[in-house]
Formats: C-alpha cells, sequence, structure tokens
C-alpha cells in the first residue's frame, strides 16, 4: 500500500515536481491548489478510507492560504498529520507563525530533490 | 529535463503570462489589494517554476517583476502608468524568453527591461532607504553561522518531550539540527533511565529526554522558538547560564552505548563524564570547555556535525534509457549463455573424475554467474505499472467531456512492477475495460443522484500481487451488469439453452464470447467493434486471465490475473528445519521472540500470541508444510508477525536469515501448484527458496 501525501500549491509545476521526486519512491501524490481545496481532499481521502501520510503546502496561495489551511488542519481530525511547509518564504516570523499554526517541518524552495525526499521519509516512516 | 514537467510548466507558464497581462491592465489607476496580489502571486509563481525547471533567466527576470509588485503591495508604490508599463515591457520579454527556452533555444536575456527594472527598484529602495534584496538563491539551511561579534549566551536545556510526540510526526533529530544552526552545541546527554525493559517497548514511544548545553548569539527567545510547536506536550526548562559554568548533567546519566542499568541512577551529582555518543550529538566537547571571553564569538565550530552524516545519506537513483531493442537483444543472448554453459556442464561430467577436476568447479562457477546474469538481465526489464497507469488519467478526462459524466479515478498500486513486454501488452486492454466502465458501468449524474449516489462515479484502477500472480483491477461503482439480460442474450445467440442452470460467473463469462454485447447502442466510445473477446485474448495471449465480478447497483470488477514469472518481491529469508523459505517483505510488520507466557492455547482459536497486548493467531510453519525441525517450541524460534489484506498471524519460524531479492519462478511451470507457495526463487548460494503466498498460507492456517 502506497502512502499518500497531500501536496497543497497553486502551481501546478512545483505540484508536479514533488509528484515526480516522490512517486518514484512509492509515493501516491494527491494534489490540491489551496488551502480550501486541501481541507476538501481530506475529506475526500478520509471517506476513502485513504489518509495521508503527510502533508505538504506552500504558504502564498490564492482562496486559502497556507497557515490558516495549517490552523484549520490542526483544528480537526487530521490534527495529526505532520504538515511541511514547502514556500519561498524565510523570514523567521513566517517561520514561526508557520510553527505556532502547527507546522511540523519548513523547506525553502527551490528544493533539492534528496532533501525533500529525506524529509519526506523522516515524517512518514511508519509508526504502527 | 522531464518532457512531462516541462509540459506542465509551459501549460502553467501560458496561463501566468496571461493573468499577468490580464491582471495588470486591470491594475492600471486601480488599488485593489486582491487585484494586485494575484499579479503579485502570478510572477511569484512563475519565478518558483522557472527554478524548478531551471531556467535561470526567468527567474531573473521574475524576480525584479515581484520585487516592484511586492512595493505595490506592501503600499510603498502607486501603480500608475510609467510602472505598469515597465511590467508590461516586462511580461512582453518574459514571453520571448520562456517561448524560446520552451522551443529550446538560448534566448538572449533582455538587458534593457532587467536594467529597466533594477533601475526602478533601486530608486524605490533608496525612498524606503533599503537596500533591494538580492535574488534568492537556492538556500543551505544551516549553512550561515550566526552573526559573531555580539553577546555569547550560554543555555542549559532540558528538553522532556512528549512520550507520543513521534504521533505528530516530529523528529527530535530536527530539532537538535535546529539548535545547531543556532549557534554551537557544546554537549549532549541522552538520559535512558527511563527506558522500559526491551519486551515491553513500544517502538512509536519516545522514551529518551535529553540535556543540551548550546553557546549562542542568540537570544532565549530565539532558542525557545526552535521548540515552538513541542511546547505543549513536553518539558523544556531553558536555563541561561554563567559563560564560565561547565555542562554537567543535572542527574548522572548512563552512556546510551553502556549496558543498560535497571536501577536509577543515584541522585548524587557525580563528575561530569564525556557526552555519551547520543545519535542525535556531534562529537562531544571536553566535559569543561574553556571559559570563552564575553567579548569573543562564540568556541569555534565543532567540527561539522557527525548527526548530518547520522542520516542514510539519499543517493538518487541514476538512470539512464536503453533502446528496448537492445534490451531484448540482451536478453536473448544471455538466454543463449545460459545454454551453453549448461552444455560445457555436460561435456564437462564426461570427464573422468569429473566432480574433482579444475575443470568441473570453474564450470561451476561459470553457470552460477550466467545464472545471476540472467537473473539481472530480467530484473532491468521489470517496470513499474505507474507509467501505464498515469495515461489513463487522460483517457478518463476526455472520456467524462465525451460522455457528460463525471469521473474520479483512483490508483492504487502503482510501484508493482511487471516485465515490460507485459506492460506494453496490457495498457490496450485496460483502456478498453476502463472506456467500458465509464460508458456502461457508470450512469449518468442525473441517474447516479436518483440511485442516491454520489453524482461523480468512480473508477479504480488497483495493481498488486496475490497468490503469485500480477492481479491488475478494474473497478466501477456504477449500476453493476444485469446477468438477466446477459443470459437473455447468450440464450438469443445460442450460446445456451433457455432453461440452463447457470452460476453467475458462468452467465459473466458469456461476455468475453466474440460480438458479444448487450449495450442497446453503441456508443463513439466503446462500441468500436472491439469487443471483450479481444480484451479476453490479449491477457490469455500473456498467460493470463480474466474474470468479473458485479452487484447490480453497486458496480462492476474486472480482474486481471497475471503470471509472476519475472516478477521480483524483496523478501526475507527464514529457515524452517532444512528448508530456506522466502517472505514477502511487504506483508511482515515484525519479528518476535515471544516469552513462555505470551503462547496461549485458547479453545476453538487454537494457539495465540500477545503481541504487546494484542492477541494474535500463530501458526507454525513446520505444521503447515510438514517440515521436520527441531525448533518445535515458539520460544526457542522467531515469530515472524504477518499483515495479509484481511487479518493480522504470527508465523512461528527458526531463524530468520536475511533480507534478499527474489526473481519468483513459478512452480507450476516447472512442478505443480503447491498451496501457500508463490513460487520458489534461487538464492545467491544456489539453493532453492520456495516463496510464501501469504493468501494460500491463511488459508491453508484457518480455513476459508
Amino acid at each position: 500500500m502506497s502512502k499518500v501525501i497531500l501536496v497543497v500549491d497553486d502551481s501546478a509545476t512545483l505540484r508536479m515536481s514533488v509528484e515526480m521526486t516522490l512517486s518514484p519512491a512509492g509515493y501516491e501524490v494527491v494534489h490540491a491548489r489551496h488551502g480550501q481545496e486541501g481541507l476538501e481532499r481530506l475529506q475526500e481521502l478520509k471517506s476513502q478510507d485513504k489518509l495521508p501520510a503527510m502533508i505538504i503546502s506552500d504558504i502564498n496561495m490564492p482562496v486559502m492560504d497556507g497557515i490558516t489551511f495549517i490552523k484549520e488542519v490542526k483544528k480537526g481530525p487530521f490534527r495529526y498529520l505532520p504538515i511541511l511547509v514547502l514556500t519561498t518564504e524565510r523570514e523567521d516570523s513566517k517561520k514561526l507563525e508557520g510553527k505556532k499554526a502547527g507546522a511540523a517541518g519548513w523547506l525553502v524552495k527551490p528544493f533539492k530533490p534528496e532533501t525533500l525526499l529525506a524529509v519526506v521519509r523522516k515524517f512518514t516512516r511508519s509508526l504502527s | 529535463m522531464d518532457d512531462k514537467l516541462l509540459g506542465i510548466f509551459a501549460e502553467e507558464a501560458r496561463e501566468i503570462l496571461d493573468t499577468l497581462e490580464r491582471g495588470l491592465l486591470d491594475l492600471e489607476g486601480s488599488e485593489d489589494p486582491e487585484r494586485i496580489n494575484e499579479v503579485f502571486r502570478a510572477a511569484h509563481t512563475m519565478k518558483g517554476n522557472a527554478g524548478i525547471v531551471g531556467f535561470s533567466d526567468v527567474v531573473d527576470l521574475t524576480h525584479l517583476m515581484e520585487g516592484i509588485l511586492d512595493e505595490m503591495r506592501q503600499g510603498r508604490l502607486k501603480p500608475d502608468a510609467e510602472v505598469v508599463g515597465l511590467l508590461l515591457t516586462a511580461v512582453d520579454a518574459l514571453k520571448v524568453l520562456v517561448e524560446g527556452r520552451l522551443a529550446g533555444e538560448s534566448p538572449e536575456p533582455p538587458r534593457e527591461v532587467l536594467d529597466a527594472l533594477a533601475a526602478r527598484l533601486a530608486q524605490q529602495g533608496a525612498e524606503a532607504g533599503a537596500a533591494p534584496t538580492p535574488p534568492a538563491q537556492s538556500p543551505t539551511p544551516g549553512a550561515e553561522e550566526p552573526a559573531s561579534g555580539g553577546q555569547v549566551n550560554r543555555f542549559h536545556l532540558r528538553l522532556r518531550f512528549a512520550e507520543g510526540l513521534f504521533a505528530t510526526g516530529t523528529d527530535p533529530l530536527q530539532l537538535f539540527l535546529e539548535l545547531e544552526e543556532l549557534g554551537t552545541i557544546e554537549k549532549v546527554v541522552c538520559h535512558d533511565e527511563d527506558l522500559p525493559p526491551f519486551s515491553e517497548l513500544q517502538p512509536d514511544r519516545l522514551y529518551l529526554w535529553w540535556e543540551v548545553w548550546l553557546s549562542t548569539s542568540e537570544s532565549l527567545g530565539t532558542v525557545d522558538n526552535v521548540f515552538i510547536f513541542v511546547q505543549d506536550d513536553s518539558q523544556i526548562d531553558i536555563t541561561p547560564l554563567e559563560p564560565e559554568e561547565p555542562a554537567a548533567p543535572s542527574a548522572p546519566a548512563e552512556p546510551a552505548s553502556a549496558p543498560k542499568q535497571q536501577e536509577p541512577a543515584p541522585a548524587e551529582p557525580a563528575a561530569p563524564r564525556p557526552a555519551p555518543a547520543a545519535a542525535a550529538a556531534p562529537p562531544a566537547a571536553p566535559p569543561q570547555p574553556p571559559a570563552p571571553a564575553p567579548a569573543k564569538p562564540a568556541p569555534p565550530p565543532a567540527p561539522k556535525p557527525a548527526a548530518r552524516k547520522s542520516s542514510p545519506a539519499f543517493q538518487p537513483a541514476a538512470t539512464i534509457r536503453v533502446d528496448t531493442e537492445k534490451l531484448d537483444k540482451l536478453v536473448n543472448l544471455v538466454g543463449e549463455l545460459v545454454i551453453g554453459v549448461a552444455r560445457v556442464n555436460q561435456l564437462a561430467e564426461r570427464e573422468e573424475g569429473a566432480e574433482d577436476t579444475e575443470l568441473a568447479s570453474a564450470v561451476e562457477a561459470l553457470e552460477h554467474i550466467s545464472r545471476d546474469l540472467q537473473e539481472q538481465v530480467m530484473r532491468v526489464r521489470m517496470i513499474p505499472v505507474e507509467g501505464t497507469f498515469n495515461r489513463f488519467k487522460r483517457v478518463v478526462r476526455d472520456l467524462a467531456s465525451e460522455l457528460g459524466k463525471k469521473i474520479r479515478l483512483e490508483m492504487s498500486g502503482t510501484e508493482t512492477e511487471l516485465d515490460k513486454n507485459v506492460i506494453e501488452q496490457i495498457a490496450d486492454p485496460l483502456k478498453h475495460l476502463i472506456r467500458n466502465s465509464a460508458d456502461h458501468g457508470l450512469e449518468t449524474p442525473e441517474e447516479r443522484r436518483a440511485a442516491g449516489k454520489d453524482e461523480t462515479g468512480t473508477i479504480w484502477l488497483r495493481a498488486y500481487q496475490q497468490e503469485g500472480k500480477i492481479i491488475i483491477e478494474v473497478a466501477d461503482d456504477g449500476r453493476g451488469i444485469d446477468l438477466n439480460r446477459v443470459f437473455a442474450k447468450a440464450v438469443e445467440r445460442g450460446l445456451v439453452a433457455p432453461d440452463a442452470q447457470l452460476s453467475d460467473s458462468e452467465i459473466l463469462a458469456f461476455m468475453f464470447q466474440p460480438g458479444f454485447s448487450t449495450a442497446e447502442k453503441v456508443t463513439e466510445v466503446s462500441g468500436r467493434g472491439v469487443g471483450l473477446d479481444v480484451v479476453r485474448q490479449n491477457i490469455e495471449a500473456l498467460r493470463g486471465s480474466v474474470e468479473v465480478e458485479t452487484k447490480m447497483g453497486q458496480g462492476t470488477v474486472f480482474r486481471i490475473k497475471l503470471p509472476l514469472t519475472l516478477a521480483i518481491i524483496d523478501g526475507m529469508t527464514v529457515r524452517v528445519g532444512e528448508e530456506v523459505i522466502t517472505i514477502p517483505l511487504l506483508s511482515i510488520l515484525e519479528s518476535i521472540r515471544p516469552r513462555p507466557e505470551d503462547i496461549q492455547r485458547v479453545e476453538g482459536s487454537g494457539e495465540l500470541i500477545s503481541v504487546r497486548g494484542e492477541f494474535l493467531p500463530l501458526v507454525r510453519l513446520y505444521e503447515i508444510f510438514e517440515l521436520p525441525t527441531e525448533r518445535s517450541d515458539p520460544t526457542e524460534g522467531l515469530v515472524v508477525i504477518i499483515e495479509s489484506v484481511s487479518k493480522r498471524f504470527g508465523v512461528l519460524v527458526d531463524d530468520i536469515l536475511g533480507e534478499q531479492q527474489a526473481v519468483i519462478k513459478s512452480l507450476e511451470q516447472n512442478y505443480h501448484k503447491i498451496e501457500g507457495i508463490a513460487g520458489a526463487t534461487i538464492l545467491g548460494d544456489g539453493t532453492v527458496s520456495l516463496i510464501l503466498d501469504i493468501h494460500g498460507l491463511e488459508k491453508l492456517a484457518f480455513g476459508g
């Protein structure tokens, strides 16, 4: 059973490059274009009994930005999912905001495939 | 650069260019923040995307545009005709650049535009009294040393993270790495006093806690910030230290490498010890670090972190593309080689006293090598079904719009590997089945709503291994197949007598008869004169089979079974008596040596084994396969915990030998089918190992 990872980013190119990094390693990548869609995807995945192993989210997105998205996720039944922020933002204040919202990690774009994969592996190591 | 990625980049780039142009035109004279934000985001996304595909000239240009747009966003710059005009020129230049790059050319950088943008930005910066930011470069996190020259602070951190820390996806190592970015970790002490006895240890719990001595130019607040997201459930104490205060553990800790002692550590303070080799710790600093003079920067950074090295270095898979024709030739040649070696072997055996001769041993070695070679070459031909599956995303999207239906495609098991030839030949039948599901299986949104279903129908494409076969399923949650209609049609065509008593599967089998179709009208999509009979023929040509399962109103599953003769599994080799058996690694959860009290015999349930409080059925492999063994006592052997589709159970084996990739050879072909065995594989040393079929074993052990 491959592990599902939800990628929330408004750039299709970014989402595809994440998918191309992760899918050869056996991860299944589910796309969402912004936070709102990310929340919808989570519900869908749950109804299919296919909970993701983690979430990768951008910060600056239309409709619902990353910080709001993380806060929303951390309020609900998906709060145990680790959320990695993948963004061009590198200001400490932003990081702090993300961490306070509940992000578990922060990676600055552009990412190196091997770094992303290593981080994702770390976050998705099976616990049970 | 990957074509797929470039394709998406191109598509998105054109959209973004559109948004930029349109947005900028609207922007002039208006100060709608949402508008400005939209345009900013477009430039920002373009910059990011260009970075991903490596178009650095596009990055440079969009970086400057983004800078100006950011000024607007911050309200420091009005979008007047002049600025908007400048940005529109930049968009034109961007178009030329992007299209040129996509056409594979290296267009001239638009010097004038770049200069004009940079000048405008510099002017803005001068007005605001701030320098424009240099283009973002790929940062190496942690590469920057903290600003030196300031006050050096020393902190003593006591980090007792929540026991369930791992459950939130946090790894303490990451926190240590982050601490290290702030300055120099002088010393780490790992406390393992709380570690329970091994048998009670829960691998997903955190039993360790740490003390860290950190010297940094950062403030207490910054250090504290590292732990922001674990603070709630953890005990984090950070105490500022005097510069001279030595780093001494508050309670003496046994170095992690030393044997675990049961009694609690003595309470009286002991002399500082060298830091234990905790996984997360950089090389230990001397127990008494020289007190740095206040004005001096922090002690020289410890030789750059061993901690980084301790995480397994990722090796990106290096690949090359090979012409499949070359590959096929290679496979054929290797086949010839194996036959040739076998002949040489026969000839050598005719020699007098062949067993002892050097010739015999040389030939034997040659045989080994050629067999390995054959295996490896076969392995090269295995590719995941993912590529083929992904192509169907597009097919389904097109079908949905063609048919006016809402269809979602769900895929699983895309990593399942199949021989390249099989994959090529399976694509057409799969496409046919998907069309079939979309056209005949799924209802229209109106029909679905009327039936109380989700308007969007789902087609599942699944691949997995079972019972020594590769299974590919095309399933839908549509209307299902009307057996009565299939039967009526079969009668009409004279395939069966009207009063025949047939099982459901016998009736469904008619659908694979040539020219058999129950569709009332031929549609553009699947009515192309190619029926399920062709699907069956194609699959049977691959020595596979296809079957259908259906439930009225709930959906249909087409299940293709393909032989596994070439399939590769990752296996764990175990010993039972004299036999070496390979267990598919995917099915294994863990292995344990049970204590006597963990084994219980329960009336009606057979033997059970307790694994951390949970009772699982215990299967004695030697009993199942009637293998003589000395180790019939579970507390002397090992129990491999296996998870199948339907249940978890323990399998008793004598010993675990190791992990190995195995090329499955069918037993049916060379011998005959054995229940519970998926096939055989030849191990590196030439011995034959039987591969366990988890599903079959389950049947043998639990019936059903």
